[in-house]
Formats: C-alpha cells, sequence, structure tokens
C-alpha cells in the first residue's frame, strides 16, 4: 500500500475525529469503508470474529476490575483522607503542601481510577489548604495537574493495558516497566518544587508528635496494600494481571466494608460509573481492532516501515521525530484515542528500529501524559482550573503547568539515553 | 433508559465484584493447597464479553464515548447541532455493523456446534446469543436515539438537541464528580 494513501487516510480520520464524531465509530468505519475499498465486502464479514475475539479476551476483563478498583476507593472517601496524612509527612520539605500535591496523585494513581475524578478529589481536598496558607496561584494549580498525569504511568494502569493488548506484550512485564520510571518522574516534580522552593523557611508547618502522624496514617494504607497484593502478584509470578485485579478489588471491598461505607448509593454509583467507562474503553478497543483488520490486510505497517526506514533516521532520530508527533498530537486529542490511533502503525516501526517495546510503551504513556497538560486540549489542565474556588484566568494553570512539560521533556530524553529505567526492573521479574 | 442504566450497570457490577472474589478463592486455593478449580479465564472472559456490550449502551445514555470536542466547542448552536446529528448517526452506523456482522459468528457456532476449547467445553452458543442479545440492545439504543436526534432537528430544537446529545464536556463531568464529592 503506498505511503501517501495511507498518511491520505489518517488525516482524513483525523478531519472527521476534530468534526466530533465518536473516536470508536470513526475507526470502525475507517476500517470497514478502507476493507470494502480494498477487498470488498467480503473481509467485512470476517470482522464480527474479531469483535467476539476481543470481547472474550479474558486479559481484558482486567479493565472493568481495575476501573472498579479506583471506583470503590475513590468513591468511599479513602482518598480524602490521605491528605491530611500526607501533609503531615511531607510538609517539613521546601514547598510544603505542594508536594503533597504530588504525593497524593502518585499514590492514588496506584490504584488507577478515572483522571477527572482523581484531580477533582484531591483538588477539591487541596485547594482551600493551599489557598489558606497563601501558596503561589499558579504553582498549586500546576502541581495538581501535572500530579494527576501520573496515574496513567504508575501501575495498575489501563492506558497500559490497551497498550499491552494492542501492541500484544505482556501486561505484567509493561506495569512492572512503569514502576521506576512513575516514581522518579514523582521524584523530578518533587525535587524540582524544592529548589523552586529553597529561599522558603522551613519549619513554617506546626510540628505535629510522632505517634499522632502515625495514627493519621492509617489512612495512606489502603492504597499502599492494594499496590502491593496487585503488583507483587504480578512481579512475583502468582497472579495474572486479570487476577490481580481480582484481588485488588477483593482487597478494597473489604477495605470500603471496614470503613463502613457499603451502601446501595456508593455501590449505585460505583456502578454506574464504571459501565460507563468500561463501555466507552472497550468500544474504542474494538474498534482498534476492527481498523486494524484492514491494517494488517493491507499491509499499511510494512509500508510506513519501509518508508520510515528509507529516510535512514538513526533509533535516537526516530524517536525524537515521534516525540514531536506526540506532543502536536496530544494539544487535540485525548489520551486512549491518541494511543490506539498510533500504536498499530508506531510499534512495528519501532521494532524494526530495534527499540524495545516495552520500553516503548512507557514511552507513548509519557507522551500521553505530555498531552494531558498542554493546551490548547490538556484535559488536566481544565479539571484542575475547574475546581479552583477563586474564578481565576485559566491562564495560572497553563502557567504552573509549563515547568512540568519541561521537566517531563528531559525525562523523556533520559529515559531514551538510558533505556533501563524502564526495563531493568522488568528483567528482574519471576517469569 | 434510567432503569436500563441502572440494570446493566448493577448486573455487571455484581458479577465483576462476585467473579474477583471467585479469583481471589481460586488464586489462595491454588497456592495454598496447590488446587485449583479451573474456569476463572474462561467465566471473565463471558463477562466481559456479555456485560462490556451492555456497557456500550450505558456509556451511549450516559453520553460517555469519547469526542475530541476542541472545534466543537468553538462553533455556533446550529452548526453543533448538525455536528451532533452525524455523531449520532455514526454510532447507529456502527450498531447495524453490529447487528449484520457480528451474526455471522452466531451462524458458524449454530453451524459448526462450537464449543470453547476449555476444560468445561462450555456449547459456545450460550455465552454468544447473550453477546449477540447485548450488541443488538446497542443497535436498538443507538437506533432511537437516531430518530429522536433527526425529530428534534427537523423540529429546529437547536439548544435541546445540543443539550441532549452533545459531548459531554470537561466542565459536566466535573460537576458531576464535585456533586458527588459534596454528597459522601
Amino acid at each position: 500500500m503506498a505511503v501517501s494513501t495511507i498518511l491520505i487516510a489518517f488525516f482524513i480520520m483525523l478531519a472527521i475525529m476534530l468534526l466530533s464524531v465518536p473516536i470508536a465509530a470513526v475507526m470502525a468505519l475507517a476500517g470497514i469503508v478502507g476493507g470494502v475499498l480494498a477487498f470488498g465486502w467480503p473481509l467485512v464479514e470476517t470482522m464480527g470474529a474479531v469483535v467476539w475475539g476481543v470481547q472474550n479476551e479474558n486479559l481484558l476483563t482486567a479493565i472493568p476490575l481495575f476501573i472498579l478498583l479506583g471506583e470503590l476507593l475513590l468513591r468511599s472517601g479513602i482518598a480524602d483522607r490521605m491528605y491530611g496524612a500526607m501533609s503531615m509527612w511531607l510538609g517539613f520539605l521546601p514547598g510544603g503542601l505542594l508536594h503533597t500535591n504530588i504525593g497524593c496523585c502518585a499514590l492514588f494513581s496506584a490504584t488507577s481510577g478515572s483522571s477527572v475524578a482523581t484531580a477533582a478529589t484531591i483538588g477539591t481536598v487541596a485547594m482551600p489548604t493551599l489557598d489558606a496558607r497563601g501558596f503561589d496561584k499558579a504553582k498549586s494549580l500546576g502541581s495538581l495537574a501535572a500530579g494527576g498525569t501520573l496515574g496513567i504511568l504508575i501501575p495498575p494502569s489501563v492506558n497500559l493495558l490497551v497498550y499491552g493488548s494492542m501492541a500484544e506484550q505482556s501486561i505484567g512485564q509493561l506495569f512492572v516497566a512503569g514502576i521506576i520510571p512513575g516514581l522518579l518522574l514523582t521524584l523530578c516534580f518533587m525535587a524540582y518544587i524544592a529548589f523552586n522552593h529553597r529561599h522558603e523557611r522551613v519549619g513554617s508547618e506546626p510540628s505535629i508528635p510522632f505517634a499522632e502522624k502515625l495514627r493519621a496514617s492509617s489512612a495512606v494504607l489502603p492504597p499502599l496494600v492494594i499496590f502491593a497484593i496487585v503488583i507483587g502478584s504480578i512481579y512475583l509470578g502468582i497472579a495474572t494481571p486479570t487476577e490481580s485485579a481480582a484481588l485488588g478489588v477483593t482487597t478494597a471491598l473489604v477495605f470500603v466494608i471496614f470503613h463502613g461505607k457499603l451502601t446501595l448509593a456508593f455501590l449505585n454509583r460505583c456502578f454506574i460509573q464504571t459501565a460507563k467507562t468500561t463501555g466507552m474503553v472497550l468500544l474504542i478497543v474494538a474498534s482498534a481492532f476492527i481498523l486494524n483488520v484492514t491494517l494488517s490486510l493491507t499491509g499499511a505497517a510494512q509500508s510506513m516501515t519501509s518508508w520510515i526506514a528509507s529516510l535512514g533516521l538513526s533509533p535516537v532520530g526516530l524517536l525524537l521525530a515521534l516525540v514531536v508527533f506526540y506532543l502536536i498530537l496530544g494539544m487535540f486529542m485525548d489520551v486512549l484515542s491518541m494511543q490506539v490511533l498510533t500504536i498499530p502503525i508506531a510499534v512495528p516501526v519501532i521494532m524494526a528500529a530495534g527499540i524495545d517495546p516495552v520500553w516503548f510503551g512507557i514511552f507513548v504513556v509519557l507522551m500521553c501524559e505530555l498531552g494531558l497538560i498542554t493546551p490548547p486540549v490538556g484535559m488536566n489542565l481544565y479539571v484542575v482550573q475547574g475546581v479552583r474556588l477563586d474564578g481565576g484566568p485559566f491562564l495560572d494553570v497553563v502557567k504552573g503547568a509549563v515547568p512540568y512539560v519541561v521537566i517531563m521533556l528531559a525525562f523523556t530524553m533520559l529515559m531514551i539515553a538510558f533505556p533501563d529505567i524502564a526495563l531493568w526492573l522488568p528483567r528482574t521479574m519471576f517469569q | 433508559m434510567q432503569f436500563f442504566t441502572r440494570l446493566a450497570s448493577w448486573s455487571f457490577g455484581l458479577l465483576l465484584l462476585g467473579f474477583s472474589i471467585f479469583v481471589t478463592l481460586e488464586t489462595l486455593s491454588r497456592k495454598i493447597f496447590n488446587f485449583s478449580f479451573q474456569g476463572a479465564d474462561e467465566l471473565g472472559g463471558y463477562i466481559l464479553a456479555i456485560c462490556g456490550s451492555l456497557a456500550f449502551s450505558v456509556a451511549v445514555m450516559e453520553r460517555g464515548h469519547i469526542r475530541i470536542d476542541f472545534l466543537y466547542d468553538r462553533m455556533p448552536a446550529r452548526v453543533q447541532a448538525v455536528l451532533n446529528v452525524l455523531a449520532t448517526l455514526s454510532m447507529f452506523a456502527f450498531g447495524v455493523f453490529f447487528l449484520r456482522y457480528c451474526y455471522s459468528v452466531i451462524k458458524d457456532t449454530l453451524e459448526y456446534g462450537s464449543t470453547a476449547a476449555t476444560p468445561w467445553a462450555t456449547p459456545l452458543i450460550y455465552p454468544q446469543s447473550l453477546w449477540y442479545a447485548a450488541l443488538a440492545i446497542f443497535s436498538v439504543v443507538t437506533a432511537i436515539r437516531a430518530v429522536s436526534v433527526l425529530k428534534e432537528f427537523l423540529a429546529g430544537d437547536v439548544a435541546g438537541l445540543n443539550h441532549e446529545y452533545g459531548p459531554k464536556g470537561i466542565s459536566e463531568e466535573l460537576n458531576d464528580e464535585l456533586s458527588d464529592l459534596r454528597s459522601r
């Protein structure tokens, strides 16, 4: 298939998506129309079996389970209490509560869930305290927006799951590969905050007795325990990702019962939200696989691979070009669409260039994180703007987020220079 | 519609909870007593296929399917109405695809009397007919919405149409979350 045809088809699809036609419908219809044009209607007959194949995939059962896990923890109010506990421990650092924002988001990402809900919860809990202590607006808002992006990198992550299923890579390896980059990026954010506030007088926080600190810290336990069970069982080879998700849900259920939050209204909210999010994610995944039938039969990936190879780019050059490509795409698209739209072509291309597909999974998710905080469509920017109480200008949030964009780009370069940041831990895994 | 959302979500949610407890017991028994009850994988796949397909419709009714609203937000209301009609019709087209082309899966299963290649050897027609029924519900839901969006469009009710069929923007979703936060 000619490269020009592929590129034209891609841009037509993008244009229709920009007209606000649902992403899933665009991808499925593109697959059907393309398939009919190339091979006629008989090809479409085979697509029904593809839909059953995707939907009956036990691996993907992990998606609704992880979504439900996040909902259970979020809506039971366990996250709300985490903030106070974290601030006791991190408050002594220069930049005080800003570290708490990042730390809470990072810890919360250990249970995945929706980023809007996470940012809304932590933002709502944090904002009054931040305002009361007179923190700079842009800096507070920026830290919340950036912290909220960590969720898709730190496992368990639905985005890594979708990547793994589309790129045919081990979900377990991808999850484990996300741990060190996730933690390092969190530390980079905190180091920046500390550096930025280095002249501030430390110790402005009221001192709290150690025993009381310890008692309050029980609020941090549920996410930590669940993270340990989910990731630990995968790392040690005790459970598959789907089983680990089930273990996580059971543990979360125990915490919810223990906190006396298990009511019908609570379950109703969790279940509807889980069904809605799962339906959205799964329809996009199914449509991506429908499109994939056409893509693979027309040899689109091979054509792109040989075209890119003919450009004579080095692997680093290729990755830098992809950084620019994803940055631009991320300005207009949401994370999931960006992923499913690019993976079928990008993964064969980078594999031909000798880049590890597990590493690339982490790279793609990093690029998606950037998309969450780059205007005009950075979702987290809008969420954070929505939870602020003073109704100030949107530009504050953008200003606050810029340093984090720079940090994330620098971190991407670091990952390109030292791929082992992502790949070392999966190598030590129980196989 | 409200009733359907609740019914579908509760069935899905309860099955997921039940499945989680089953898998937890299975994993514990496998590790501690070295005894596996088998079938968890297969069960998980069926729950996903059937309830996941029901969830497609829940997402339609809750306006949860992702749409890029970057340009949409910057358009006059009339253009937005046209875009909403287009979006609703595209989902209907997706529904027609499911109805017509997923039927071939059912046909093949009936023809060959296929069973799952698992210890349970489940006759595939059981899970597949439920899966197909869920997809058929999706086509019905999208068809109803297609008809009513066209009706509203022809009646010229631009504001009502945009309210009911427009993409759920960040601000609306955020408001939902904030009201949930206040209530807990």
